[in-house]
């Protein structure tokens, strides 16, 4: 049971972290730095609940306000460099907030024992969980109510007048100028509320593991993040759910069936998917689809 | 006084060494610069594609017992042949707008070319030959390694070749045409799927080269050099600006010293957090790199 929990769990996680690279694709910017923001989530939240004993929702949330800001300052740069410069320049912004949390060394002894971020070594002890009694169950049920929001307020904002804003400045941002569409704030604001939800899913995810290595960090993990929104469309919050899940289960339980060569077919998988569904799995063809399908058998 | 003239002869030496391995990133950052050239597009997998080629042209010189330059031989080709397979698999089929799909997939490949390499040699790092190892020039206070003196030669003998095939050449000129503006060039009669393909093998070509050189420098085969060599490859494409090969190889030597640089002031942990930091230094600078494209359309 505690197994099928954790995978919930880092599917919730991987979830929010794809729905804030999700919101960055719809304009047009291809970020590699979620990653990043998701670190900076990740070590403050603990820091906050491991050095300076906060309860677990203010670190989260002040977790997510620090990410959302580093974003913010990312963001202006980030409009200089256009297209598969964004790129490099977001997996460059990665590394360095990897290598930064690497060299950090914040050691802080509390009653008796020494915790804190311990450089090379890593952030271990983020024991807010066990230390506060809370029951695996509990552990996936907080977690999964940030997703839920989360999911909801991008769903949100795909059926209103924001979506729609987000989707006309990546589609063609000339035109979007021309009905006087601010690019400068939109985008902007579509990286913040990127590095939020970055953020906050980089905190969650910090007390979950309870110990944070700079390996995870890596742009591995952005790479992941802007693949689960590609691979599910980007019509669609529920593609990206659908690719989390098809892709962490198959990472995950695939270990059953294929055993170690569930990696290769991982990356075969990829290579197939995008040559036969360029526009992603959930692309607006298979939305409709599904959608005269169920109108079809009510 | 002594102590200083000490100190800026070591500067020197490991700033030139540096610069004599730079001549690797340079022929990778040439290959991601040919390809964004052609396609405007990034192949992530390259990096993949060049130490796969090492791989097994190592294979070869274990299996066979030959002679050193058959290892560097082999692998030159088997990534050129490698370069071709990755055009047809990740970038061929796919739309050529479809920016994103094609990221995806090149990067889908690299996942599969890492995981495979990781299979065959049960991830232990295997021992690579190097040219000259024991050729060691002495100039004064200074050293030069005669392996890396080896290496650098190869780069420049690589770069001359490829310039001369692209401005003297008809396939050259099919290739430049191509990049410069690819309907125009279907409608001269040039086959843009068959140049592509050619450009992509060239470009595997020197990242076989690429590849085998830096295996030899450093001595030790490993799948976590591809991450690594991929981002340092990118990072000097862009500062030599997005399809300029000049820019790539002066890019290429310039981190090379500088990374050199680095790690003798402040040691390994903190080397890549400042040639990080020296990416978007150009970015804010000069964010379309030292040269504009020079193969495409000025």
């Amino acid at each position: 049971m505690d197994f099928y929990l954790n995978l919930i769990n880092t599917i919730g996680i991987h979830t929010m972290l794809g729905l804030s690279a999700y919101l960055l694709l719809q304009t047009g910017q291809l970020s590699l730095a979620q990653a990043g923001f998701f670190a900076v989530g990740a070590y403050t939240a603990a820091i906050l609940t491991v050095i300076f004993q906060w309860n677990i929702i203010p670190a989260v949330l002040a977790a997510m306000l620090l990410a959302g800001f580093l974003a913010f300052l990312v963001g202006f740069p980030a409009l200089r460099v256009k297209g598969l410069m964004l790129v490099v320049a977001t997996i460059a912004f990665s590394e360095f907030v990897r290598m930064f949390f690497y060299n950090l060394k914040w050691r802080v002894t509390r009653d008796g024992e020494e915790i804190g971020p311990d450089g090379t070594m890593g952030f271990a002890e983020i024991r807010y969980f066990s230390d506060n009694g809370w029951s695996n169950l509990d552990v996936t049920l907080f977690l999964w109510t940030f997703v839920i929001i989360i999911m909801v307020v991008v769903w949100w904002s795909d059926n209103t007048r924001a979506g729609a804003v987000l989707r006309a400045v990546g589609e063609d941002e000339l035109a979007a100028s021309s009905v006087g569409i601010n690019l400068t704030i939109i985008k902007v604001s579509a990286m913040t509320v990127g590095g939020f939800i970055a953020g906050l899913s980089g905190g969650l995810y910090a007390h979950q593991v309870t110990s944070l290595d700079h390996h995870s960090f890596t742009v591995l993990l952005g790479t992941f993040a802007i693949a689960y929104p590609i691979l599910g469309g980007l019509s669609n919050v529920f593609g990206t759910l659908v690719a989390v899940i098809f892709i962490q289960g198959l990472l995950v339980e695939g270990l059953r069936f294929i055993g170690d060569w569930r990696m290769i077919l991982f990356g075969l998988l990829i290579v197939l998917a995008m040559n036969f569904k360029p526009l992603g799995l959930f692309d607006k063809q298979t939305v409709s689809m599904v959608k005269r399908a169920m109108r079809l058998k009510t | 006084m002594d102590e200083f003239f000490f100190e800026v002869v070591e500067i020197t030496q490991s700033v030139w060494d540096g610069i004599l391995f730079g001549s690797t990133y340079a022929l990778i950052g040439i290959g991601f610069t040919l390809i964004f050239g052609a396609m405007g597009k990034l192949n992530m997998a390259y990096a993949g594609a060049a130490i796969a080629g090492a791989y097994v042209g190592l294979a070869v010189s274990m299996l066979f017992d030959a002679p050193i330059i058959l290892v560097f031989v082999a692998s030159a080709l088997v990534s050129t042949m490698m370069g071709y397979l990755i055009y047809q698999t990740c970038f061929r089929f796919i739309p050529t707008h479809n920016h994103l799909a094609a990221l995806m997939a090149s990067v889908g490949g690299l996942f599969l070319i890492d995981e495979v390499i990781v299979h065959a040699t049960r991830g232990s790092p295997l021992n690579f030959p190097a040219i000259f190892e024991d050729a060691y020039f002495e100039m004064g206070p200074f050293g030069i390694r005669g392996d890396l003196l080896f290496v650098f030669f190869i780069g420049l003998v690589s770069t001359v070749v490829l310039l001369y095939v692209l401005f003297r050449t008809r396939l050259g000129i099919a290739t430049r045409a191509v990049a410069q503006q690819d309907v125009a060039a279907q409608l001269c009669g040039i086959n843009v799927h068959n140049t592509n393909s050619i450009t992509f093998s060239i470009a595997g070509l020197l990242g076989g080269i690429a590849g085998a050189m830096t295996a030899a420098a450093v001595g030790v085969l490993s799948p976590v050099m591809i991450l690594p060599l991929t981002i340092k490859g990118l990072i000097v494409t862009v500062i030599g600006g997005l399809g300029s090969i000049p820019g790539a190889i002066i890019a290429g030597l310039f981190v090379g010293g500088l990374e050199n640089l680095f790690l003798y002031v402040r040691g390994i942990d903190e080397r890549d957090m400042y040639v990080v930091a020296l990416l978007f230094i150009f970015l804010v600078f000069r964010p379309n790199g030292l040269f504009s494209k020079t193969i495409t359309r000025d």
